[in-house]
């Protein structure tokens, strides 16, 4: 199955080629790749209108999940018998809001990405960040993602649930 | 759920001029020839269309009389041009004059906008191109203004727009189009058949999801020929390899052919096919008027 990219936003150069490579590693570490993935690349004002949307707050941020399997038990992989089943879901990635805090902490943009897009995936699977539990068991999802990732790239990438749990 | 502007064409009602019908004329001919000549049929009488002929109620009774009747708009010949001039010509005229003054009045761009980026522009018609040298490359991207306004598929929003004239969808044109990357030492150039998907074009409140222009295929071409070799391979991008497809999207990203390029393209094009728009309604209307 396949990663769906699209780039709608014009304010952030993108390369494509690069970001679909991180996520496919990505996608192999977590064992989805019989799985359908979408990333759609954003601006601050359609990121902003989506949070509005769906999550009433008017805020551009980093990125926003919607996953094929709401309900899914965090750690749990969905049991898809047909093949219009192998989906989790699509993952909006505020490619704006992330270039600027890129800036502001001089952080490589494409490893910031793939930080971003392992935590939009953790959703995908069921896992959330409300109570301090689900945040621990999101942070140990991510930094084992992250830690295989690193082992493969030599990077020092670290979960973006580090330092907050909401 | 995505949604597509489109333009709202306003029928001209076009009149048609119906030529008088030649038998109408002909008693009264037929009067004026020597009784030994037999009367010719009417498709093939050889007289020309006369003011006389064209107004004359004639002596014959019954229907035919009543089509060329003063009531039935009588069509008037004033400038010799050897066309007919009706008052379905006149109103189409003066139809057309106020359309070209709306027009010209609701134009973005009195003149083309320029493309960012070092693009130069030629024009021939419909057609346009701009081209610019990035580094011993020639990059070159054509399109033709021609059918290139998406069709309306949103009736709701149509309705709204009849409704309330001030909500009227703004008119975009989005054509197909084709870039040329020649590198200096080969003979061929590698050519990109793009196209904008229809679900980019509206701004409703859906989420959109198609990306802003996309490839639909690939192919080497004889650099120069206007002809495409039918023998070249083409690589169709509906079953390709997404990660090859990404490469050739950072491929034309690199060469200025990115979202910002296709944004200023649409707005090239909108701005072009407005011009030709105009012009050709005032060609029309040379036409309709002669003069």
């Amino acid at each position: 199955m396949s990663i769906a990219l699209r780039n709608l936003q014009r304010v952030v150069p993108l390369r494509r080629a690069r970001l679909r490579k991180d996520v496919e590693t990505l996608r192999q570490i977590m064992g989805i790749q019989k799985f359908d993935l979408g990333f759609i690349c954003v601006d601050d004002q359609r990121i902003k209108h989506i949070n509005k949307k769906y999550r009433h707050m008017s805020i551009p941020t980093d990125v926003l999940s919607f996953p094929f399997y709401e309900d899914l038990k965090a750690g749990d992989l969905p049991n898809a018998t047909h093949q219009d089943e192998c989906n989790l879901g699509d993952i909006f990635l505020g490619v704006e809001f992330i270039y600027r805090q890129c800036q502001v902490q001089t952080e490589d943009f494409y490893e910031t990405l793939t930080v971003v897009a392992a935590h939009g995936i953790c959703h995908l699977l069921g896992y959330r960040h409300r109570t301090e539990q689900e945040w621990k068991q999101m942070f140990q999802k991510e930094s084992q993602v992250l830690e295989e990732y690193n082992r493969c790239t030599g990077l020092k990438l670290q979960p973006l649930t580090k330092n907050h749990f909401s | 759920m995505l949604k597509c502007f489109s333009r709202a064409l306003y029928a001209a009602g076009r009149l048609t001029s119906k030529t008088a019908p030649i038998s109408s004329t002909c008693r009264g001919l037929e009067q004026l020839r020597p009784a030994l000549i037999a009367p010719c049929p009417p498709a093939v009488w050889p007289f020309t269309r006369t003011i006389w002929m064209l107004c004359s109620s004639g002596s014959t009774a019954g229907p035919r009389q009543g089509l060329l009747g003063s009531t039935r708009g009588t069509p008037h010949l004033s400038c010799g041009c050897g066309g007919l001039h009706t008052e379905g010509d006149k109103a189409f005229a003066e139809f057309l004059s106020d359309e070209i003054k709306e027009e010209r009045k609701i134009q973005k761009h009195k003149s083309l906008p320029k493309m960012s980026g070092g693009w130069e522009l030629e024009l021939n018609g419909t057609e346009a191109k701009i081209v610019r040298h990035v580094g011993g490359e020639k990059i070159s991207v054509s399109f033709n203004i021609n059918n290139s306004i998406p069709p309306s598929f949103d009736e709701e929003e149509t309705q709204d727009s009849q409704k309330n004239p001030d909500n009227e969808p703004e008119i975009v044109s989005t054509p197909n189009f084709v870039v040329e990357v020649t590198k200096q030492a080969t003979n061929q150039s590698l050519v990109f058949d793009c196209h904008f998907p229809e679900d980019e074009v509206g701004h409703g409140e859906e989420e959109e999801e198609s990306d802003i222009f996309t490839i639909r295929e690939v192919s080497f071409q004889p650099t120069g020929e206007s002809d495409w070799k039918e023998t070249s391979y083409t690589l169709t991008t509906d079953s390709l390899d997404w990660a090859l497809y990404d490469h050739l999207m950072d491929f034309l990203a690199d060469r200025g052919v990115d979202n910002t390029f296709a944004d200023e393209l649409v707005e090239l094009s909108t701005a072009l096919e407005h011009q030709e728009y105009i012009k050709f309604l005032e060609e029309l209307n040379r036409f309709v008027k002669c003069n």
